[in-house]
């Protein structure tokens, strides 16, 4: 076998400066990414560890969770968000989506957090407190457009039953959808995976005052509009 | 005026194996020792029935996906189609989409491409071909299971991550780690004097994705910090993942059609370090403004700005190196989506550092501009170097070239025309939407409205884009379809001997009267 | 616009020495010394010498001068499908 032979010594010296430069590509990638890995994801972990549920925010009922997972499943987050910037920097506050920034504190039960990237529909995480109402959000999922002509949301039926009139039951939570869009001779009624993600969507509301170790000053600084260190809110 | 040098006659030969006599001929004509230029025909060889595989799952997946992206667009301004089944609803279909064109068309197209490029790049065969072709069957399976569940309505619930764990990731999971493992095995067993870049990006990206998969997937994750985890690795996989191939093989295919070498190989080194540095710390930019602390947020700002750096090394070497010698395009269409790949990468990464700034981010935050920039970069750079790719590789692979001219010209015009429609569109109506929702007297309504122009533009682009990938699959089909035939004739450029024996590497030195650069 | 807090400036300091200082070390190494050879090491005598039908007479002609005579190249060559495969 002919030994590959090269400008820059011989044979044997030639391979080991190969090792050597290979093992150092990879050993190099590792560790940069290791560093990074380490300074924006175990970090940040371990300090947002202290962060303690506020008094105000109860965690998700059984049901809520599963209206959650219904979220999820449905991937209302590619359209949804659910976060508040800095009323200084923009105008989510000024919209009436919440009263205040939110903060570190207000997704501790979110697992995983769905914070969301677009806007396509309004931002979520007052909705609760917005729409209170669990047949207006009963309506809006079996058809947007019953309530909003212009809404590009998609309709949900298939979270809901149609039944005749003569077989709804005692339990079933009917829902009477409003205008010309209102399905003939047919009553909607809600499955109970509607109902739970009703039920997590009245759940969203931020809208208590910052809690106490945020506003305290302590090490995690929220973003302001210069970039500067301040805290979350009022 | 030229004496070309006549091919080696085609003789049948048996499958998968060339005739000594070929071998000697050649050998002999080019006054080398045979087993040099058996190691090359190996070389090719075995890697050929992988990387066809991994093309022909690549190139499934890259339909599936058109239609999943299709199907979503067209839902946003036609909102009560197909409403009626969850499985079709926008919400997983969208998801569906960006799991099978990212963890399948453009995974597998690009690993496909570096486990062909990888042994030559190290000058031996591919190592564990079988190993890495069973590999790409379980992640293709992988793939699979992922778009299904989520269709279903199974979902991780992080954006890029979807994919459930426990059904998706073990073929992932195991079917990414023969892939490695292959490429691996294949460096370690290299004969080659000097690592070209590539072979950095190459090895890179499969060191880091591991990385990435297991942050992303990480079980115990939970409020911002799982925010934290997820953006890591979404814009992560982005860079140490689709763009560390692509740039790989962009570094590649430039200076080997054109037959010079990269402008600076030393901005070569600057690049990929500096891409590893700045890059990995970007990944926060997707929260600007959000509920995490200022000090992420603000490094990975910097780090966007500083990517400047990376982006300007490896533009200048990518552009600098085609300069003077843009009539290529004319004539190679592995050129045409390579280079102009090359412009979109720079593009979208100088627009990626641009829309970072808080200013910007200001408008652009949770509007159609981040999906038109996405597209920048996943589908005018990542899939049109993988186009690019698999039209170099596959008469090297097949012996033959592609049947029709008209073929190429037609994917290359609707799909170039396709995704500047869709950039154009999305762009202006993501601009529109942000300036909308900045005013808070505009009630929301109006920032839908104005999108719509934009979404149905998008639509049309989508349309020109399936219809191109339609050609291209249809292409690929009557290119590979007689494997009988081709598995009896060698791979493409089969003969050609291995560059490091003392009379190649002495030919491949410029003489002294050598007149400017070649 | 520019960043104010400590961690950030010492981060971007690490994040510029850092790098600088690896590769001073890896020139002390002696990594970079041949860079124009690695360059070259994804070409075969093949690939200077092939035709290719963009270049200008003179770029040809410094092609044969350096590397001898052109080769012709194989159908298929750039990717494409010159060969008459017009189907």
């Amino acid at each position: 076998m002919t030994a590959p032979a090269s400008g820059d010594g011989g044979d044997r010296g030639g391979r080991v400066d190969v090792m050597a430069r290979g093992a150092l590509v990879g050993l190099g990638a590792f560790a940069i990414m290791a560093g990074a890995i380490t300074l924006l994801v175990i970090v940040p972990a371990t300090m947002l560890r202290q962060v303690k549920a506020p008094p105000d925010l109860p965690p998700y009922t059984a049901r809520q969770l599963e209206g959650r997972q219904v979220y999820i499943a449905n991937g209302c987050i590619y359209c949804h968000s659910q976060q508040i910037r800095d009323p200084a920097f923009t105008t989510d506050v000024d919209r009436g989506w919440g009263s205040r920034a939110t903060v570190p504190e207000d997704y501790v039960h979110d697992r995983p957090h769905l914070l969301g990237t677009m806007r396509t529909g309004p931002d979520l995480i007052n909705v609760g407190q917005r729409l209170p109402d669990m047949d207006w959000h009963l309506i809006h999922l079996y058809d947007p457009r019953a309530l909003a002509e212009w809404s590009i949301m998609p309709a949900y039926p298939y979270l809901f039953a149609r039944k005749r009139p003569q077989d709804v039951g005692p339990g079933d939570h009917v829902v009477k959808i409003p205008g010309p869009r209102a399905p003939a001779g047919v009553v909607v009624v809600a499955k109970p995976e509607a109902i739970a993600l009703a039920d997590y969507l009245m759940s969203l509301k931020r809208q208590y005052p910052v809690p106490d170790s945020a506003r305290a000053g302590h090490r995690m600084a929220m973003q302001r509009a210069d970039g500067g260190a301040g805290d979350g809110g009022r | 005026m030229s004496s070309p040098l006549t091919p080696p006659p085609e003789a049948p030969l048996r499958t998968g194996a060339l005739a000594d006599a070929e071998i000697d001929a050649v050998a002999a004509a080019r006054g080398l020792a045979p087993e040099d230029v058996a190691i090359r025909a190996r070389a090719d060889a075995s890697s050929r029935r992988t990387v066809l595989a991994l093309y022909a799952l690549a190139i499934v997946w890259l339909l599936i996906g058109t239609i999943f992206g299709d199907l979503a667009s067209f839902k946003l301004h036609w909102p009560d189609l197909l409403t009626q089944q969850a499985w079709l609803t926008f919400g997983r279909v969208r998801t569906a989409h960006l799991h099978a064109v990212n963890y399948g068309w453009a995974s597998l197209a690009l690993i496909g491409t570096c486990l062909w490029l990888l042994p030559r790049l190290v000058h031996t065969e591919l190592q564990g071909a079988r190993f890495a072709t069973f590999g790409a069957t379980l992640w293709a399976i992988g793939v699979a299971i992922g778009a299904v569940a989520v269709l279903a309505g199974y979902n991780d619930g992080m954006e890029w991550l979807e994919a459930p764990r426990y059904m998706a990731g073990p073929f992932l999971v195991v079917g990414g780690g023969l892939l490695g493992l292959s490429m691996f095995r294949t460096a370690a067993a290299r004969r080659a004097e000097h690592l070209y870049v590539s072979v950095w990006y190459i090895l890179g990206a499969f060191i880091w994705f591991p990385m990435l998969y297991v942050v992303g997937k990480w079980p115990t994750l939970s409020g911002v910090e799982s925010a934290a985890a997820n953006w890591f690795f979404a814009h992560n996989v982005l860079g140490f993942w689709l763009t560390a191939m692509s740039v790989g093989l962009a570094y590649y295919f430039i200076p080997k059609v054109l037959g010079r070498p990269i402008y600076s190989y030393a901005l070569s080194v600057v690049g990929f370090w500096s891409l590893a540095m700045f890059y990995s710390l970007n990944g926060m930019h997707h929260l600007v403004g959000g509920p995490l602390p200022t000090w992420m947020i603000t490094t990975s700002i910097v780090a966007s700005i500083f990517m400047f750096i990376p982006v300007v090394a490896t533009g200048i070497n990518l552009h600098m190196t085609v300069v003077g010698r843009f009539g290529a395009l004319r004539y190679s269409p592995t050129l045409r989506f390579v280079v102009l790949g090359a412009v979109a990468y720079t593009a979208v990464s100088l627009q990626g550092s641009f829309t970072a700034l808080r200013e910007v981010n200001r408008i652009t935050h949770f509007t159609h501009w981040t999906v038109a920039h996405s597209h920048v970069g996943g589908y005018a750079f990542v899939s049109f170097l993988a186009f690019g790719a698999i039209y170099y590789v596959v008469p090297r692979l097949v012996g033959h070239e592609w049947p029709s001219a008209r073929l190429i010209r037609w994917h290359f015009g609707l799909v170039l025309a396709g995704i500047t429609l869709y950039i154009a569109s999305l762009t202006w109506a993501g601009v529109a939407q942000g300036l909308a929702l900045l005013d808070p007297q505009l009630p929301f309504q109006v920032s839908v409205e104005r999108t719509l122009p934009g979404l149905y533009g998008r639509s049309l682009g989508g349309v020109l884009l399936t219809l191109g990938h339609l050609v291209f699959a249809y292409h690929f089909w009557i290119m590979v379809r007689r494997p009988a035939a081709w598995r009896a004739r060698p791979p493409f450029h089969e003969v050609q001997p291995i560059l490091y024996t003392a009379e190649a590497e002495a030919a491949s030195r410029p003489s002294a009267r050598e007149v400017g650069a070649a | 616009m520019l960043p104010t807090s400590l961690a950030v400036v010492l981060a971007t300091a690490a994040m510029t020495l850092v790098p600088v200082l690896v590769l001073a070390w890896g020139w002390r190494r002696g990594f970079f010394r041949d860079l124009d050879a690695q360059s070259r090491v994804i070409f075969e005598p093949r690939d200077w010498r092939v035709e290719r039908p963009w270049e200008s007479p003179a770029e040809r002609l410094t092609r044969e001068v350096a590397y001898g005579a052109p080769l012709a190249p194989r159908p298929g060559e750039w990717g494409g499908a010159e060969g008459g495969g017009e189907r």
